[in-house]
């Protein structure tokens, strides 16, 4: 289970907190970890270079992606090489929606995008789509092309 | 919950400062959301204002009960308009309300039109809102939809019904399990994301069926399965195939493993890694098997890739706890990780190296750990920490540089949990090295010195009290405890003046000085500090001449206290301010031990200062306690060993009953610890009734029923038995437990009157040589073999016969004599045809007992054994040898 997607600027507000299966109380927790987390070890770190930790038998995989930070939880058959394919997916399409890499404006600009490219690439905590190509056409209601 | 984004530099654009969300506010967006009324439907605004709405809720923010309505009722008019964006934005706002099942029923006609509409796109995503907001009944409605978008040619389509599918096998299992034949149907699509949803949904379906598991697995592995993600998935349910298997297949024919190995070959990375951890957590993998996945993991350690980094050495991590020299070939790749920015690579390579390593490397290991210390954080520190503490007890050898470093990083900035860490790893040395006591109390002593964690300097205080005394120097720690007394806060002061009192109790020599210490510590200004070096002073006695003192005084100071605690709070609260004074020996002495509730809460057994500082035999010492205040029990002299609780009722029976064995020199107790699981139940005069009519050497003597014991509230009754003095007797038994059983009214707690007489059968108990040897280790087998007279040596050469393995043969021997391996010795390494086990012990009589067993494969399985005894006393030489024989 993809437990939680999380974008955050560079100041630690969150733009973005999915969670799924995270019981509301713990998802206080969860955010000021990851935000923690990004501020300990984000620092000059560059775009698109994954970090990865894990707290408990939970893992992180975590990134940053122009101005803003980036972070997937997962646990299960969601492990640190799983993550590293779904944040791949979302970095990608967030990179594609944006048209370059984001500053917190241009991904705030297309916020209503962004949320529909994440609906479609996660669904309830289970990865579902990865191509970016098909995933914009998703969000546009139209076909994929391959089929 | 929102945060509104401030200006954050100057420098940049006007345009780039400010959030088109600045200072947005829920109940505004939710008045804007009013424009989704209008006759007239403005695309443009109203995707504006969802998505202001999905921003609040995507920063935590929550609707309430007639919010949410209000905005769902609002929403749904949105279907009149035929915006494509507008649509896909209206989906994705529905299963973010999750609306409840009374107002579902105003979307599902829209929906279910969406679902059977010649637009793919709609079908997909009716059917993902559909799935997350319905219930059974609408469900059975949309079935046949569902089944026909399974096998849907678009595959945006297919994927959106079988991950609905694996949503909703959590709610409604029997009706998607009907539909495993298009599932089945979809996992030979082409399509790569088809493949992996149906495959992961396929096995969900039929996951409590082994044969069908296996089958999907067996026809999965010979085809080929397109995407990387499908691989992985299949792979997994191969190592469960496997596991579940592999107790018929002893021999190496392991099925499965040419198809696991093949991945290693595949050109996904991520396949690679799932089929390398799936061998290396074959049970009971030969080197054979391990080879090829390590060579993998190793490569992977140099990858470019953070995440490979993580992953491979988290996996032989993992392997290097069972199979330390299959990783040792991955060490140098490991050093360099040691400076990885990631540093959770780092840390898991240390910790990965700190059990490969050999002797030899720790020097120099501890000095890459000492630079790598400073820059990482807390919770990373304790995990090499502990690792520290396992490699200094395999190498006692290496106490003093591992000491050393522990000593060093103690001084360092660092929080509590760390320092902690430390403190009882110091501890835990200490107890077990006893070369490494000294320069080990010295260190605490040094830490004492500017320790800010009050719990810590009076723990260490504690157990400096205990273990100083005992040194040959017992004066050079008392500056250091002498300084809190000046330095410190009055619990920590307190914690001094009890540590000094210790010190004049057992070194006669230093009782004048320590009086004179003590004398000084009546003018604290805290009162606790003052009583207490009254109390010692007076206790002490000889008015500070050389005198010795005397054992009650001893008993007093060093003994714990045999009254439960939570006893003595309850006599002190209940005890009435009189002209009598209080009695400690009114206090019950009767312990009550924990409910069930909290035995089954997982609790992290005590280590280092937080279990009683007398070291190993706390538990002994509780039980030694328990039985001599059982006056038919007082008389049987010294407890020699209580063995571990033996269960004898299966697990969630009405009456769990365990059974521990405490061997005394003349006499045998069994105390069974008996818990009653039924509420309604109360059950009174509880007795065993033990039959040993097949232990000859064995006649019961005495016998301590328990009176009442009420629901999840444990209990204890006694047998005792006589045997012969010293003689190590066997025999077996059986228990049948005896009661007169109570009905309890539940609503009033309160039992009936009269009980009906019941008995319950009891598993068979046995006590068997091992009962009379104390597991105690020896920090260098080689020197105590060596001073142990060898005219006491015996050796004999056995045949154990055909064994599963030298490893199965080794651990039965270990069992049989119940002994401490020493060094490591009790891993066998794989494949291995000789191996050499080192035990020690104490026997009964206390007589300690080295003993050197070499095994030998003889023929394919069978083994051979020869064993050395040295041991204090020749005839428990002979003794050991017999206890093998008759084994």
């Amino acid at each position: 289970m993809i437990l939680a997607v999380l974008f955050a600027n560079s100041e630690g507000n969150i733009l973005v907190e999915r969670f799924n299966g995270v019981p509301a109380e713990e998802r206080l927790h969860w955010r000021s970890f990851l935000v923690k987390l990004g501020a300990d070890n984000l620092k000059g770190v560059k775009n698109e270079e994954l970090l990865v930790a894990s707290h408990k038998s939970v893992y992180i995989v975590y990134t940053v992606l122009g101005d803003v930070s980036v972070y997937v939880v997962g646990k299960d058959e969601y492990d640190e090489l799983a993550l590293a394919e779904v944040i791949f997916v979302i970095t990608s399409a967030v990179k594609d929606v944006c048209g370059k890499l984001p500053t917190e404006r241009l991904f705030l600009d297309k916020y209503g995008r962004i949320c529909l490219t994440l609906d479609a690439i996660i669904w309830k905590g289970y990865l579902e789509n990865t191509d970016k190509d098909r995933i914009r056409r998703l969000v546009r209601l139209k076909s994929p092309t391959e089929f | 919950m929102a945060q509104p984004l401030v200006k954050k530099d100057d420098d940049r654009d006007d345009e780039a400062d400010y959030s088109p969300f600045l200072g947005i506010e829920k109940g505004a967006v939710l008045q804007e959301a009013r424009v989704f009324n209008d006759p007239q439907l403005d695309p443009r605004r109203c995707s504006q204002v969802i998505t202001k709405l999905l921003y609040l809720l995507n920063q935590g923010e929550t609707f309430t009960k007639v919010e949410a309505t209000e905005v769902f009722f609002a929403v749904t008019k949105l279907f009149q308009s035929k915006d494509i964006g507008l649509r896909r934005m209206v989906y994705v706002m529905i299963k973010e309300l999750s609306p409840s099942a009374d107002e579902v029923i105003i979307v599902t006609s829209s929906l279910m039109k969406d679902m059977t509409s010649k637009t793919d796109m709609y079908r997909a995503n009716a059917i993902r809102v559909l799935c997350r907001i319905t219930d059974g009944t609408l469900l059975t409605q949309i079935e046949r939809y569902l089944k026909q978008a399974i096998v849907d040619k678009n595959p945006v389509v297919a994927s959106a019904a079988l991950v609905s599918g694996i949503h909703l096998l959590q709610t409604n299992p029997e009706i998607v399990k009907r539909w495993s034949n298009e599932v089945q149907e979809a996992v030979q699509s082409r399509a790569a994301l088809v493949q992996f949803h149906a495959l992961a949904l396929l096995h969900q379906i039929r996951q409590n069926d082994r044969l069908a598991v296996n089958k999907l697995v067996s026809s999965l592995t010979k085809g080929s399965v397109r995407s990387p993600l499908a691989q992985c998935l299949l792979i997994r349910y191969t190592s469960q195939v496997i596991r579940e298997s592999a107790n018929n297949n002893q021999a190496g024919d392991r099925p499965f493993y040419d198809f696991l190995e093949g991945c290693l070959r595949h050109k996904a990375e991520m396949v690679i890694f799932e089929a390398a951890r799936a061998i290396t957590e074959l049970n009971g993998v030969t080197s054979r098997e391990l080879t090829p996945a390590i060579t993998v993991l190793q490569l992977f350690l140099s990858s470019s890739k953070p995440v490979l980094r993580f992953a491979a050495v988290r996996t032989l991590n993992k392997v290097a706890m069972t199979h330390p020299v299959a990783v040792t070939n991955c060490n140098i790749d490991m050093e360099s990780l040691i400076s990885d920015q990631n540093r959770s690579i780092a840390t898991l390579a240390i910790t990965t190296l700190l059990k490969t390593g050999n002797e030899s490397s720790v020097d120099r290991l501890m000095k890459q750990i000492t630079n790598f210390m400073s820059d990482i954080a807390d919770e990373f520190k304790i995990v090499v920490v502990e690792a520290i503490r396992s490699l200094c007890l395999k190498f006692p050898l290496k106490h003093r540089s591992l000491m050393n470093f522990l000593s060093n990083i103690l001084r360092e900035e660092g929080g509590f949990e760390y320092k902690k860490a430390i403190v009882d790893s110091i501890v835990i040395l200490i107890r077990d090295i006893p070369e490494a006591k000294e320069s080990g109390l010295l260190h605490l002593c040094e830490f004492i010195e500017d320790c800010e964690f009050t719990y810590l300097s009076t723990q260490i205080l504690h157990f400096l009290g205990i273990e100083g005394p005992k040194t040959s120097d017992p004066s050079k720690y008392i500056r250091y405890i002498y300084n809190r007394v000046h330095l410190e806060n009055a619990t920590v002061r307190a914690g001094a003046v009890s540590t000094l009192a210790k010190f004049g109790a057992m070194v006669d020599t230093l009782k004048p000085r320590v009086f004179v210490l003590l004398r000084r510590c009546l003018f604290d200004n805290d009162d606790e500090v003052r009583d207490r070096a009254t109390l010692y002073i007076n206790t002490l006695g000889g008015d500070g001449a050389v005198v010795e003192t005397g054992e009650d005084v001893k008993e007093f100071l060093f003994g714990s206290l045999d009254i439960p605690l939570v006893n003595l709070e309850n006599s002190l609260k209940n005890y009435e301010p009189s002209e009598e004074s209080f009695d400690i020996n009114s206090v019950p002495k009767e312990v009550k031990t924990q409910p069930l509730a909290e035995k089954k809460a997982p609790g992290k057994k005590p280590t280092g200062l937080g279990a009683s500082p007398a070291g190993p035999p706390s538990t002994v010492d509780a039980y030694e306690k328990l039985l001599s205040s059982i006056p038919e029990f007082a008389n049987f002299g010294k407890l020699f060993k209580s063995s571990a609780p033996v269960e004898l009722t299966e697990a969630e029976t009405e009456y769990a009953v365990n059974v521990v064995k405490h061997i005394f020199d003349g006499h045998v107790v069994f105390q069974y610890n008996c818990t009653n699981t039924i509420p309604e139940q109360l059950l009174e005069n509880v007795t065993v009734i033990v039959d040993a009519s097949e232990a000859e050497e064995f006649a019961e003597v005495a016998s301590k029923p328990l009176r009442s014991l009420p629901y999840d509230s444990p209990g204890q009754t006694f047998v005792a038995f006589e045997k012969p003095e010293g003689v190590p007797a066997v025999g077996k038994f059986s228990n049948m437990l005896r009661f007169i059983v109570k009905e309890v009214d539940p609503s009033t707690g309160e039992a009936e009157d009269d009980g009906v007489e019941d008995e319950y059968q009891l598993e068979e108990l046995e006590v068997v040589a091992a009962d009379y040897m104390l597991k105690v280790g020896v920090s260098n087998f080689r020197n105590a073999w060596e001073t142990m007279d060898a005219d006491c040596e015996r050796v004999d050469e056995y045949g154990l016969g055909p064994r599963e393995s030298l490893a199965e043969a080794v651990n039965a021997v270990i069992n049989l004599l119940g002994m401490q391996p020493c060094e490591g010795t009790e891993v066998v390494p794989n494949n291995s045809r000789s191996h050499t086990c080192l035990l020690s012990g104490v026997y009964i009589g206390n007589v300690k007992v080295l003993v050197r067993l070499q095994f030998g494969l003889d023929g394919p399985k069978d083994v051979a054994m020869k064993l050395a005894v040295r041991s204090e006393d020749e005839a428990v030489s002979d003794a050991i040898h017999e206890i093998v024989a008759s084994g």
